[in-house]
């Protein structure tokens, strides 16, 4: 469902280029659970960015449930990420003048669904993750751990064909992050399809599928088994 | 989809910021509306058509201290040479000048003193046959003064018979029927109104009665006089350079303390309402300006505050164009609870000019153009802050700082 082949983004100032991904292939079948880790400014977040269309790449080609994404417009990005992608994000990314149901709303309402269906949606998606009765909250209101499941309950209410999840522990501390680790388990139990950017090595290793990225490219297996001592786990090279 | 409902409780949440940008649009709306009536109101005031054709018409203040002339006498040779000068249209002697601000008023009554009856207030003017050709005004009805009717003396018991009035005051003393050949009174004096002209103005425009104007045929021969002059077309300013030489060559002992034409002296009466009307556009243009202003800024500021918001919108699917319309809506509803304030407090403000000051009822149509005027401002001044919060990236969401 997520194809890329030799995508590349360099970012371009009057003095450096930077190349923040090279060459970078990957391929995403449905149902997979796949951590992303790597060290600062390897380019995780660049390849988040580029797989959730939240920036344009440089070279390459990338398919998106069989759709080329460097062909579409800028609106047409905003619509397929609403209809294809959950972000859940580090910082849980909440907005703080909204309660948790006006939150879970926003991308239904870009969406254009029908007030009674968002209803629906919202509060089931809130039951999921164990805030339906806190839906008049605001987020300040909560722990980071619930903050982090309501953006969670907002990353499924568009019903994505897979979820992007940016570091979604790192502000979160252990109990909580095991909690929200356990949602998200649970949810690609369910079908979903899970891309995690994580430098968190005993949560990628819960991940049933991991991939390192090294100075942008996805890293060899023997270094990636020489620096982790894993054999178990599938290391999808580059 | 306009994201009202969310807007609205997003403000509720967060209102220090809306309310004080409400009040400042409330207080515009309030402040504009009144000052825009008020100056259609001294604009119509000040481009009132008064009867006159004043680029052409000049006066003189004629201060004379020789003792050895006849001052009648002195006055019809200066009449004559004026009325002779080339590019002169007619000249003639009067007590005070129309649109001046100095002159005589007095009630006219319908019965004679002491007899209770009405009296009609009026401006006046003593003058003889040339004074409605020199001022340029028409006789409606009637005639004109004859050269035998005009009395020139220095005897206040001698006193004209007749009196030449203006439509508008004829209207107010008589208003069932015609009042030409009727009689009215200055005190227990007589006086038949022979001619009726079709507009003039009097001494003060300002006067709660400017358009009633009395002439009597009078001249009283003293010192101190006023000569009012009209000139051709275009010939006014050549005629005032010579004047002065001209009337001091027939007798010297005497001085002109004032050459001056008849718009300037409207303008120099008029002064005060002139500086009030400019300040009042300058205070116009701060006010929209600073509430532009305001809701420019405060929008930018809204936007670096909610710059990670923004790009999480974007993340969670908004268009460039849900981001415009975002600000846009949440512009319009604040204008619009500043606007239904602004315009109630015009009202009200707009009563108590009316009963402190005098002013003219505030119309509607202004409370509603300001209100447009102001909105439409509003959205101006955010669009293009509104524009830039559509170009802030959806990877900010995903930035850590």
């Amino acid at each position: 469902m997520l194809i890329m082949k030799n995508v590349s983004k360099v970012y371009q100032t009057e003095m450096v280029q930077t190349h923040a991904l090279r060459d970078f292939d990957l391929e995403v079948k449905e149902g997979e659970f796949i951590a992303v880790t790597g060290p600062s400014g390897s380019g995780k977040t660049t390849f988040l960015n580029i797989a959730g269309m939240l920036e344009p790449y440089t070279s390459g080609e990338y398919m998106l449930d069989d759709v080329n994404v460097g062909g579409l417009s800028d609106n047409q990005r905003a619509d397929l990420r609403n209809q294809k992608i959950g972000f859940i994000f580090q910082g849980f990314n909440l907005i703080p003048d909204l309660n948790l149901y006006e939150n879970v709303e926003v991308p239904l309402r870009y969406r254009g669904i029908k007030a009674a269906e968002r209803k629906k949606r919202i509060e089931s998606c809130l039951e999921q993750v164990g805030l339906g009765s806190r839906a008049k909250h605001l987020p300040q209101q909560l722990s980071g751990g619930q903050q982090q499941r309501v953006a969670i309950a907002r990353a499924l209410a568009g019903e994505p064909r897979f979820l992007l999840a940016d570091e979604p522990t790192g502000n979160l501390d252990s109990l909580m992050a095991r909690q929200v680790m356990e949602l998200l388990e649970q949810i690609n139990r369910d079908g979903a399809t899970i891309v995690m950017v994580t430098h968190d090595p005993e949560l990628a290793r819960r991940a049933p599928r991991n991939i390192q990225i090294v100075d942008g490219q996805v890293a060899d297996l023997t270094l990636y088994q020489g620096v982790t001592g894993q054999t178990d786990r599938q290391v999808v090279g580059g | 989809m306009l994201e009202i409902k969310p807007i609205i409780n997003a403000l509720r949440r967060s209102k220090v910021g809306a309310i004080l940008l409400l009040i400042q649009i409330a207080i515009t709306t309030a402040i504009v509306s009144n000052a825009a009536f008020i100056i259609q109101d001294r604009m119509t005031y000040l481009q009132q058509e008064t009867g006159y054709p004043e680029q052409d018409i000049f006066s003189i203040t004629v201060m004379t201290y020789g003792k050895d002339r006849d001052l009648s006498q002195q006055f019809e040779e200066d009449e004559a040479i004026l009325r002779n000068l080339p590019g002169v249209v007619d000249a003639a002697l009067s007590n005070a000048v129309p649109l001046s601000g100095s002159g005589s008023a007095s009630g006219m009554g319908l019965k004679p003193a002491p007899e209770p009856g009405r009296n009609v207030r009026a401006g006046y003017l003593f003058a003889d046959d040339h004074m409605l050709n020199t001022l340029g005004v028409k006789l409606k009805e009637g005639r004109n003064f004859a050269p035998d009717e005009v009395i020139v003396t220095q005897d206040p018991g001698k006193v004209p018979n007749v009196a030449i009035v203006s439509s508008t005051f004829v209207q107010e003393a008589y208003p069932d029927g015609d009042g030409l050949g009727k009689l009215m009174y200055m005190g227990d004096k007589p006086f038949k109104i022979i001619g009726i002209v079709d507009k003039m103005k009097g001494p003060w425009l300002k006067d709660d009665r400017p358009d009633n104007v009395v002439i009597f045929p009078y001249i009283k021969a003293e010192t101190y006089q006023h000569i009012i002059v009209r000139t051709e077309p275009g010939q006014r300013a050549a005629v005032m350079q010579t004047v002065e030489d001209k009337l001091l060559a027939a007798y010297d002992k005497r001085v002109f303390t004032n050459v001056i034409t008849l718009d300037e002296n409207k303008r120099q009466y008029n002064a005060s309402d002139t500086l009030m009307l400019r300040m009042l556009m300058v205070l116009i243009v701060v006010l929209v300006a600073i509430t532009a202003l305001g809701i420019f800024g405060l929008t930018l500021f809204n936007i670096s505050k909610r710059t990670r918001q923004i790009g999480t919108r974007r993340a969670l699917g908004a268009r460039k164009s849900d981001i415009i319309r975002y600000f846009l809506v949440e512009n319009t509803l604040i204008c619009s609870g500043g606007l239904i304030i602004g315009c109630t407090a015009a009202v009200l403000m707009g009563q108590q000019l009316l009963q402190r000051f005098s002013l003219p009822a505030l119309e509607f149509q202004y409370v509603a153009g300001t209100a447009i005027m102001v909105l439409v401002m509003t959205l101006v001044a955010v669009i293009f802050p509104a524009r830039r919060a559509a170009q802030i990236s959806p990877s900010v969401a995903t930035r850590s700082i």
